[in-house]
């Protein structure tokens, strides 16, 4: 089964008033859990998202669609990044759960439907 | 003869393989595709048969060969114009095409992205698999922009541009290369590792553009800055892959040959032609290189290089290190004051790189907590993972009591 594991908001709510220490810590961390699944084959694929600050949203607006700024839901809802593994969901809540421990911020998982 | 050795023969014969084939029968389509099967097979059998007496002439037989093979599978009419060709033996052209090849592949009717991938396949002799990698895509995509790029240049001729179209297809060649070493250059840290390769590969075929064209200057001046700026590599990440911006770069780890030999291109060169952008960004680069301690740089010359730059290149990014010589010079205040001469269009398209030097000399100027607010903004603006860390620490170092990390 593939799942994907998914991060939220910008870097406005995560990382205000962090100390560079906890900033570097989590990115070792997460480098650390993102090298651990290359090397076990279970990553898929992987992507991290440009501050959703940064997101426009392509509206339809009087009978046309119409880019916008801004992304399309809150910022702190907004995707920021994601894995995919193949795993069971098991170890794919035990991989976002790893990276909540640390941020302490909510993480979602969801199986990728087949064709 | 070891692996790494035969390999770069290969990559070395490659272009000058697929241009005889392409002299003789045209379809530089069909010939292209014939050249990385001989590739494959040189890859399989030399190793174990070693190389033969006369490699070039090995690969053409091989890639000739395939040719006839994928002829013979295609339609009937078209077997029969190919055997008429494929049965007298092949010539082999003694002139080096490679330059035919390149600025083929650096056709102004393709995209950029096109250009590169087709000039790392035909003239790198680099395989599909491999330029995805490079680039991060998956390998059928990377397939059909060749496949895509290939067509699309199936009607144009297989010579030199005339004198008058000459130095404006050059320039596209050099873009191209140069295009192909930042791609290399600004993601060659972290988990991306392949990606250093695009670095040395346009830096191989700078090298040899700049054989076949000792005499153009530009050629000189973008090979001098490739190697003046590569050389500084293994300083420009510490362990964990963050950037070390150059002030702080240990000057220890820096590649001399490779500034030596960058410095003593660009001596060649300046002052022998017409001067040009690649020549002076070289020339700004070995200014840095020169300086055993970053308080040691000669600010003063590279500002008057910038003064020189933006006159034969204007551009955003130009006036943004511009305003960083100022500053080195002149103080921070104007440097600030030299941004604020971006005009409104260059400052949306390049507002991550104006946002982290704006943020830099804030900083300097002791403005912190405007420029803590810079270097948030910038973090939120750019799209390079390595940059935005950077970013992000340095807002967080002076947001705490703490000194940023080095």
């Amino acid at each position: 089964m593939k799942y994907m594991i998914m991060m939220f908001g910008g870097l406005g709510a995560t990382l205000e008033n962090r100390t560079p220490d906890w900033i570097t810590g989590m990115q070792e961390h997460m480098m650390k859990l993102d090298q651990e699944l290359r090397d076990s084959g279970e990553l898929v694929a992987s992507s991290k998202l440009i501050d959703p600050s940064q997101a426009r949203t392509v509206r339809f607006q009087n009978g046309v669609p119409v880019p916008t700024d801004g992304p399309f839901a809150e910022i702190k809802e907004s995707l920021a990044g994601y894995w995919i593994i193949d795993a069971t969901e098991e170890r794919a809540l035990e991989v976002a759960a790893r990276v909540v421990e640390y941020t302490e911020f909510p993480m979602e998982v969801r199986q990728v439907m087949h064709l | 003869m070891t692996t790494h050795d035969f390999e770069d023969l290969l990559r070395e014969l490659a272009p000058r393989v697929l241009a005889a084939l392409v002299h003789r029968y045209g379809q530089f389509d069909a010939c292209e595709d014939a050249v990385q099967e001989a590739l494959a097979d040189a890859v399989r059998q030399w190793p174990v048969d070693g190389v033969p007496d006369r490699p070039r002439a090995w690969l053409l037989t091989a890639a000739s060969r395939s040719l006839v093979d994928a002829w013979r599978s295609d339609s009937a009419r078209r077997r029969r114009e190919a055997m008429a060709g494929v049965l007298e033996p092949v010539e082999v052209a003694d002139q080096d095409d490679t330059l035919v090849l390149l600025f083929l592949c650096c056709h102004p009717a393709l995209s950029p992205p096109s250009q590169l991938a087709l000039t790392l396949r035909a003239v790198g002799g680099l395989t599909t698999a491999e330029i995805a990698a490079a680039f991060l895509v998956p390998e059928a995509t990377m397939a059909q922009r060749i496949s895509r790029a290939k067509q699309r240049i199936r009607g144009a001729r297989f010579t030199l541009p005339s004198e008058a179209e000459r130095p404006e297809r050059l320039g596209v060649v050099l873009h191209v290369l140069y295009l192909m070493f930042n791609e290399g250059y600004t993601t060659s840290s972290g988990p991306e590792l392949g990606r250093a390769d695009l670095t040395a590969e346009a830096i191989r075929l700078t090298r040899v553009l700049h054989r076949l064209l000792p005499g153009e200057c530009e050629v000189a001046g973008l090979l001098a800055l490739m190697l003046l700026t590569d050389a500084r590599r293994a300083a420009r990440t510490d362990h964990a892959g963050a950037i070390v911006p150059l002030a702080e770069q240990r000057r220890d780890l820096w590649d001399t040959a490779m500034i030596a030999e960058g410095v003593a291109l660009l001596e060649r060169v300046l002052g022998s032609g017409p001067v040009g952008p690649y020549q002076l960004q070289a020339a700004i680069a070995a200014v840095h290189d020169e300086a055993a301690k970053a308080q040691d740089t000669d600010w003063p010359q590279i500002l008057a290089l910038y003064d020189v730059l933006v006159q034969v290149a204007p551009g955003p990014v130009v006036t943004l290190s511009r305003a960083v010589a100022v500053a080195e010079v002149h103080g921070p205040r104007a440097g600030l004051a030299a941004l604020g001469t971006l005009d409104e269009e260059d400052r949306m398209a390049h507002s991550h790189r104006l946002e982290a030097v704006r943020a830099h000399l804030l900083e300097r100027a002791g403005d912190l907590t405007a420029a803590g607010e810079s270097y948030s903004r910038a973090a939120r603006m750019t799209a390079s993972l390595p940059e935005q860390r950077y970013l992000m620490l340095r807002a967080a170092g002076l947001r705490s009591p703490e000194p940023p990390r080095a």
